[in-house]
C-alpha cells in the first residue's frame, strides 16, 4: 500500500516515465488473477503536461532485486560456504514467512512453528527410510502431516486469549523432542536422528558443483512458493479482511461486522500456514538427508523468532531479511562460537528496547520522530516572531502579507524600545529638519502609515491656531477634531502629533 | 500406589514452585516471564559454584545443604532482578508492553543458555545431595530422604510466601497490584519497586526449585527448558495469577506424569499432560483457577 504524498515537507521519489498517449496501455495481470504485476497509474506531468506513468509501489521492485541477489550470490561464488549458508537461509526464510502468516494475518500467537515443521520432516522421513517412499510423495505427506497437525493445535485457539495460546504452544516442541527421544520407532539410535531419507538431487551428483546448485536452487523455489502463498493468502480477501479487523480494537465483533466469519477464516489460514509447514519440514529432511532433534530444541525457536523479531513482526520482508541477518552472523563468523548467538539475542533485545517494529518499522518511527522535532521548532520560532507562520496561514493566499506582517511586528518592536525622554525632547527641541539615526527612523515608520485614521495638523488660522486632526481615509468625508487644544505654533502641533503617535505605538 | 502418589508429590511441588512464581509475574506486573528457564539454571550453576568452594573451605554437612539452598534462591533472586532491570524496568510504560517483555524475556533466555555454555562449558553438573542419602520405609513402599526433604522444603517455602503475602505491608502491596495495578499506583503503591520485589521473589521460588530437581537431575545450560514448559503449562492450567488454582494444577499434572510414566509411558508423559491442559483450557479459559473464583462466588 502506498501513502497519499504529502502536501509539506519531503516527499517520496515515485519513478515514472513518460508514455505515448495515442496508444493504449496494456497492463499486465498475474496469470489466471485479476492481480497487476506493478501499481502502476497515469498523469499528467504538472511541469511538462506531458502524459507519464507513475510506479506507485516500489515494493515488487525491491522485492526482485533482492530475490535475484539470493539467487545468483552463491551459484556466482559457488563456494560449498555460500551454498550453506543461503541454503539455510532459504528455508529458515520460509518458515519464518509461514510464521509470520500465522502471527500477522491469522493474529495467533502461536509458537508451534517448529514443532510443526518437526512433525513434516520426521513423519516423511521415517515413511521415506522404513518404506522407501520417493521425495514428491514425502513432500505431499509431509503438507498433509502439517495440516493435520496446524488442526489440531488450532481446536484450543478458539477458546484461548493470544497470550494464554502462545505459552501452550511454547511448550509443543519440547514435548515433541520428549517423544521422539522415548518413543523406540524414532529415537533410540543415533539419539533420535534420521539417516537416508530420499534426495531430490541425486546423491552421486551432490559432491560436484553441479549438484549443489541445483540444491540450492530448490531451496530457492521452497522459499517462492512459501512467498507466494503468503501473496496469496496475506493479499487475498480473507487476508486483507483478518487485516483490517486486526487493527481494531474490537477484533472480532469488526470483522463479523464486514461479514467474515473470524475463527473460521483464523483457522484456515493457519491450517494452510501449517501445511505449508509441514511441507517445508519434509522439504528440509530431503534436503538435507535427514533430520535431527535440532529442529525442536527450544533454542532454535527462539533463534527463530530473533530472526522475525529483528527484521519487524508481521512483514514478508522483515521475516527474510531478519533471516539473513541472523543466519549470516550463525553461519559466517562460525569461529566466534556461542558468542555469535549472544549477539543476535542482544540484536533481538535492542530490536525490542528501542524500536517499535523492528528493521521495517524504523523508517516510520523515524519519520514520527523527525516530524515532532519539526512541529517542535515550528512552535519555537512561531513564540519567538509572529502569530503567523506561512505554513499556519492557509485561508491568506497572498504569503507575502503574511511575511509583511512579521516584519511590521518585528519592526514595531524595535522601535518602542527606542522610545526615552532624549529622544522625545529632541523632537520638541526641533521637529523639522535633520534628526538623530534613531528619531529619523521612527519618523519614517510614522509617515508610511496607513491613510484611516493617521493624525495629521489642521491649519484654523495661519501662524495663530493650529488643531490635531484625525484623517477619515473616505473620500468625502471630513477629518475628525482629536482634541479641543490649540496650538500657536507649527511647530508645537507638529510635537503634539509625534506625541500622539508615539503613545499609539507604546499602546501596540 | 504409594509410591506413585509419592513422587507425585515431588513432581509437583518442584514444578509448581515455577509455576507459582510465573503466575505471580504475571498477575502482578503483567509480564510473561520466559526467561524463568535462565532464572533456573543460574540459581543451579549458584549452588554448583558454591558447593565447589565449600570443599575447599572445608563447608560440610548441614551447613552445607542450607548454603546449597539459600545461595541457589540468591542466585535465582539476583537473576529474576536483573530480567526485571533488562526487561521490565526499560519497557513498563510503553506501548504493547506484554507481547514486547515477552520477547525480551525470550531473547534473554536465548542469550542466558549461550553465557552458561561459555562460563561453565555444556557438561551436567551435579550438586552434593542437601538431604543426605537414605529411606524410610513405610508399610509396603518406602519414602527417599530426599522424596520427603523435596516435600517439606518446598511446602514449607511455598506456606511462608504466602503468609507473608497474607499477613505483611510488602504482600499487601503485591496483593493490591494482582487486583488492580492503576488502583495500587493510584494509592501510592510504587509499580517498580514492587515489580522488582515480585520479581526476586518468584526468582528466589524458581531458585529453590532449581536446587531441588538437581537432586535428581542435572545443572546444565539447558536445564531450564523443562522446568520452563512444564512450569508454563501448570500455571497456564491453574489459572495466571491464582495461588490456589496453581497448587491444584501442579498436583493434578504431577499426578497424571506420575500415572503416565508408571502405568502407561514414559514417551506418552508430554502428550497427557498436553491432552489434560487443552482439555482444562477448552472447558475453562481461564484455567482451574477460573473455576475456583466461580466456586467461591
Amino acid at each position: 500500500m502506498s501513502k497519499e504524498q504529502r502536501l509539506v515537507g519531503r516527499r517520496a521519489y515515485r519513478p515514472h516515465w513518460p508514455v505515448n498517449s495515442h496508444k493504449v496501455f496494456k497492463r499486465r495481470r498475474w496469470p489466471g488473477t485479476k492481480r497487476s504485476m506493478l501499481k502502476l497509474s497515469g498523469r499528467y506531468n504538472p511541469k511538462t503536461l506531458r502524459r507519464e506513468m507513475v510506479l506507485t509501489d516500489k515494493k515488487p521492485l525491491f522485492w526482485s532485486v533482492g530475490l535475484l541477489a539470493l539467487l545468483l550470490l552463491p551459484l556466482g561464488v559457488a563456494s560449498d560456504r555460500f551454498f550453506t549458508m543461503f541454503g539455510i537461509i532459504c528455508i529458515y526464510a520460509a518458515i519464518n514467512v509461514m510464521w509470520t502468516l500465522i502471527i500477522g494475518t491469522a493474529g495467533l500467537q502461536s509458537f508451534a512453528t517448529l514443532a510443526t515443521v518437526g512433525v513434516g520432516a520426521y513423519g516423511a522421513g521415517y515413511l521415506s527410510v522404513t518404506y522407501g517412499i520417493p521425495w514428491p510423495a514425502m513432500l505431499v505427506v509431509g503438507a498433509l502431516l502439517g495440516g493435520v497437525m496446524g488442526w489440531l493445535i488450532s481446536l484450543p485457539a478458539r477458546r484461548l486469549d493470544g497470550l494464554y495460546y502462545a505459552l501452550l504452544t511454547l511448550g509443543l516442541s519440547e514435548f515433541m523432542r520428549n517423544f521422539v527421544t522415548q518413543s523406540d520407532a524414532l529415537g533410540g539410535k543415533f539419539n533420535g536422528a534420521l539417516f537416508g531419507v530420499a534426495r531430490i538431487v541425486p546423491s552421486d551428483l551432490l559432491t560436484t558443483q553441479l549438484g549443489q546448485s541445483l540444491l540450492y536452487i530448490t531451496a530457492f523455489i521452497a522459499l517462492l512458493i512459501a512467498l507466494a502463498v503468503f501473496r496469496w493468502v496475506n493479499g487475498g480477501r480473507t487476508g486483507i479482511l483478518l487485516r483490517a479487523a486486526a487493527t481494531s480494537k474490537e477484533d472480532e465483533s469488526f470483522a463479523s461486522a464486514l461479514g467474515i466469519d473470524f475463527n473460521k477464516e483464523r483457522t484456515r489460514v493457519f491450517i494452510i500456514a501449517s501445511a505449508m509447514l509441514g511441507f517445508l519440514g519434509a522439504f528440509y529432511a530431503t534436503y538435507i538427508g535427514g533430520t535431527s532433534l535440532q529442529i525442536f530444541s527450544l533454542d532454535l525457536l527462539l533463534l527463530l523468532l530473533a530472526m522475525i523479531v529483528i527484521g519487524g513482526l508481521g512483514r514478508a520482508e522483515g521475516a527474510v531479511v531478519g533471516t539473513v541477518i541472523v543466519v549470516g552472523i550463525t553461519q559466517w563468523f562460525t569461529e566466534w562460537g556461542p558468542w555469535r548467538i549472544v549477539l543476535v539475542g542482544a540484536l533481538a533485545l535492542a530490536s525490542v528496547l528501542f524500536t517499535r517494529n523492528g528493521l521495517f518499522g524504523l523508517k516510520e518511527q523515524i519519520q514520527e520522530i523527525r516530524e515532532r522535532r519539526q512541529a517542535l521548532h515550528r512552535a519555537a520560532i512561531t513564540g519567538r516572531y509572529a502569530e503567523y507562520l506561512p505554513q499556519q496561514a492557509p485561508d491568506i493566499l497572498d504569503k507575502s502579507q503574511i511575511v509583511g506582517r512579521v516584519y511590521e511586528k518585528s519592526l514595531r518592536e524595535r522601535l518602542r524600545s527606542w522610545i526615552n525622554p532624549d529622544l522625545i525632547a529632541e523632537h520638541e527641541a526641533k521637529p523639522m529638519g535633520q534628526h538623530s539615526d534613531h528619531l529619523e527612523r521612527m519618523l519614517n515608520y510614522f509617515r508610511k502609515a496607513p491613510i484611516p485614521d493617521k493624525y495629521a495638523v489642521y491649519c484654523e488660522v495661519p501662524f495663530e491656531s493650529y488643531r490635531v486632526v484625525a484623517l477619515s481615509g473616505l473620500p468625502g468625508v471630513p477629518p475628525r477634531v482629536v482634541d479641543d487644544k490649540v496650538y500657536p505654533t507649527l511647530e508645537q502641533a507638529y510635537h503634539a502629533v509625534f506625541l500622539r503617535r508615539v503613545n499609539d505605538l507604546r499602546a501596540s | 500406589m504409594i509410591e506413585v502418589l509419592i513422587s507425585a508429590a515431588v513432581l509437583a511441588s518442584m514444578y509448581g514452585l515455577v509455576a507459582i512464581g510465573i503466575s505471580f509475574t504475571w498477575a502482578s506486573i503483567g509480564m510473561l516471564n520466559l526467561a524463568q528457564g535462565f532464572i533456573f539454571t543460574a540459581g543451579g550453576y549458584t549452588a554448583w559454584l558454591f558447593a565447589q568452594y565449600a570443599e575447599v573451605w572445608g563447608i560440610t554437612g548441614p551447613a552445607l545443604s542450607v548454603g546449597v539452598l539459600i545461595l541457589g534462591m540468591g542466585g535465582s533472586a539476583i537473576a529474576g532482578l536483573l530480567v526485571g532491570s533488562v526487561a521490565f524496568l526499560p519497557l513498563q510504560d510503553r506501548a504493547n508492553f506484554r507481547t514486547r517483555s515477552l520477547i525480551a524475556t525470550l531473547a534473554i533466555s536465548l542469550i542466558g543458555t549461550q553465557l552458561w555454555l561459555i562460563f561453565f562449558g555444556p557438561q551436567n553438573k551435579p550438586l552434593p545431595p542437601v538431604f543426605g542419602e537414605g529411606r524410610i520405609e513405610i508399610g509396603a513402599g518406602g519414602i527417599s530422604y530426599q522424596q520427603l526433604g523435596t516435600i517439606i522444603v518446598a511446602s514449607g517455602m511455598l506456606a511462608a510466601v504466602i503468609f507473608w503475602m497474607r499477613s505483611s505491608r510488602h504482600g499487601l502491596q503485591m496483593r493490591a497490584m494482582m487486583m488492580n495495578p492503576l488502583g495500587a499506583a493510584v494509592v501510592g503503591v510504587s509499580v517498580r519497586t514492587t515489580g522488582m520485589r515480585v520479581l526476586a521473589i518468584s526468582g528466589a521460588l524458581t531458585g529453590l526449585s532449581s536446587v531441588l530437581l538437581a537432586q535428581i537431575f542435572f545443572v546444565s545450560p539447558t536445564s531450564g527448558t523443562q522446568p520452563l514448559v512444564t512450569g508454563l503449562i501448570i500455571s497456564l492450567a491453574g489459572g495466571l495469577g491464582s495461588i490456589p488454582g496453581t497448587v491444584a494444577a501442579a498436583g493434578l499434572i504431577g499426578l497424571a506424569e506420575a500415572l503416565t510414566a508408571r502405568y502407561l509411558q514414559q514417551s506418552l508423559v508430554p502428550f497427557v499432560l498436553f491432552g489434560i491442559v487443552v482439555l482444562i483450557l477448552i472447558f475453562r479459559p481461564r484455567g482451574l483457577g477460573g473455576l475456583l473464583e466461580d466456586v467461591r462466588e
